[in-house]
């Protein structure tokens, strides 16, 4: 039975009133919930109180979810994305990082970040080896303002395709392709700027 | 202008023109660079060539494929984080209520399973629709805090009338001790009422009331003919408070010269001689039970 299938008969037992399906459908999905929440509030009480607002509003929910208009996790994604900018609207933690298309500033040169990294004896395969280094790239990513963060959450995290991710953020393909590109590139200037300051 | 990009970056002398495909711009870079990176648009060669000449000779591409390549390395670099041992069982009370950690069998079909297995599903299910909203109700605060102090309240009512759990085993439950234990705990608590100091004072209080307020009753010899012209038949009433009243009358008793005071009790009224006049007082001594 394939897995759309499986979760999809979950569902509908659940829905029954099946109390074992609901803890299978909790135990299937909360680590994937949890680290969409961890690494977009950026510390794990926030992440766990977000996990269980997620999975408190999909039980209340659960009778809506439709198969026939996309996957169970996508569902469950666009849930957790709603429930996050909601968390982050009311903690008014909103802090939108410089756009890409501002004029780079003057200690930038023209050369490929990662020459420039290379250049200071920081090659990105050796330094994300460290803890210190993911760490690093975690609080950066708590930098990028919301629509980036999550669009790259969403791809480079959850492994999510173009066309779930523009689902689950209800955004045309096209714009999740373009924060993509700037959430990435953003994130790799802000830790540029982070390992000057340290050098 | 055909030989500069959008951004005026000026495009090599015959590029577009050596069989590569049509020449990639900024705009159509960035909505390829996604693609370059994770490999999802499948780029044709002759397109994948464009793209890395345009990254190549752009002062703004070039650095802007650099800067995503590598935060898209940092971003999975990160390793996903283990939740919460508790989470699970946190977000189980929080939803369904239900916390039990058996392992499941999600792809099994229903109709297949023994009967003990369905059975067992199908109190499970129950005990999902049924107990569990008790039970959430049951949680909260409120109804605990109004539980405790009805059983607090209950329990000092129960010592302050000085019953003991050990008296309740020893009840019998005969409908004639069941009377009896009424009759008992009537009296008791009559006999508590009407000892109470308060309660006395509130009725001598009344009564005295009554008597000030009562016009003069008539003669014992009139109520004797009450009493015999009475065809009501009713019983004489307030028969007790008329005898206290009887001997609350002044006597009036007549002293002969040399005769010895005797007080007269009774019907003094008649002997008309008042040379000494003996009030005499009856006063009714309230009888405790």
């Amino acid at each position: 039975m394939e897995e759309a299938q499986v979760v999809g008969l979950l569902v509908r037992r659940c829905v029954g009133g099946d109390a074992a399906a609901w803890e299978e459908i909790v135990q299937r999905c909360h680590r994937r919930i949890y680290n969409v929440c961890y690494r977009f509030a950026g510390d794990s009480e926030n992440a766990q109180d977000l996990t269980q607002e997620v999975f408190i509003k999909m039980y209340r929910t659960l009778n809506t979810y439709d198969s026939g208009k996309g996957a169970f996790m996508t569902w469950v994604t666009a849930i957790t994305r709603n429930l996050l900018v909601d968390h982050f609207r009311k903690s008014k933690g909103d802090r939108i990082t410089d756009s890409l298309d501002s004029a780079p500033s003057e200690h930038e040169d023209a050369q490929p970040l990662s020459e420039r990294i290379a250049d200071r004896g920081l090659p990105p395969d050796a330094a994300v080896q460290s803890r210190e280094t993911r760490e690093m790239v975690h609080l950066a990513l708590q930098k990028l303002s919301p629509e980036l963060r999550e669009a790259v959450i969403l791809r480079d995290l959850q492994d999510m395709d173009y066309r779930e991710i523009a689902t689950a953020l209800r955004v045309p393909e096209g714009t999740v392709k373009s924060r993509i590109n700037r959430g990435r590139a953003e994130l790799a200037r802000l830790l540029q700027r982070t390992y000057r300051q340290v050098i | 202008m055909s030989g500069e990009t959008k951004n005026g970056t000026p495009t090599p002398p015959g590029q577009n023109r050596a069989g590569r495909g049509p020449q990639v711009e900024c705009a159509e870079f960035e909505a390829l660079l996604s693609d370059a990176l994770d490999g999802e648009g499948q780029l044709s060669p002759a397109r994948r060539d464009s793209f890395e000449a345009h990254r190549r000779i752009c002062a703004v591409c070039g650095p802007l494929f650099a800067d995503a390549q590598a935060g898209r390395q940092w971003l999975r670099s990160l390793e996903a984080v283990e939740p919460p041992a508790n989470l699970v069982h946190n977000i189980l009370a929080a939803t369904s209520g239900v916390v039990s950690t058996r392992p499941l069998a999600a792809t099994r079909d229903g109709s297949a399973a023994p009967i003990g297995e369905r059975a067992r599903e199908w109190w499970d299910s129950f005990s999902a629709s049924f107990f569990t909203p008790v039970a959430a109700f049951v949680r909260q605060p409120r109804f605990v805090m109004s539980f405790g102090m009805i059983f607090f309240s209950f329990s000092l009512a129960l010592s302050a009338a000085g019953v003991k759990p050990k008296d309740v085993a020893k009840v019998s439950l005969r409908p004639a001790a069941i009377r009896h234990a009424y009759n008992d705990a009537q009296i008791r608590v009559v006999k508590y009422y009407d000892n109470i100091r308060f309660v006395y004072e509130i009725e001598s209080k009344l009564r005295e009331l009554k008597r000030a307020n009562t016009p003069a009753e008539p003669g014992p010899a009139e109520q004797k003919e009450n009493r015999k012209n009475n065809t009501s038949g009713q019983p004489d009433q307030r028969q007790d408070r008329n005898y206290s009243q009887e001997y609350n009358q002044p006597v009036l008793a007549a002293l002969r010269a040399g005769a010895p005071i005797t007080p007269v009790l009774g019907d003094g009224v008649g002997d008309a001689a008042p040379a000494v006049t003996v009030a005499l007082t009856a006063t009714t001594n309230r009888r405790f039970v």
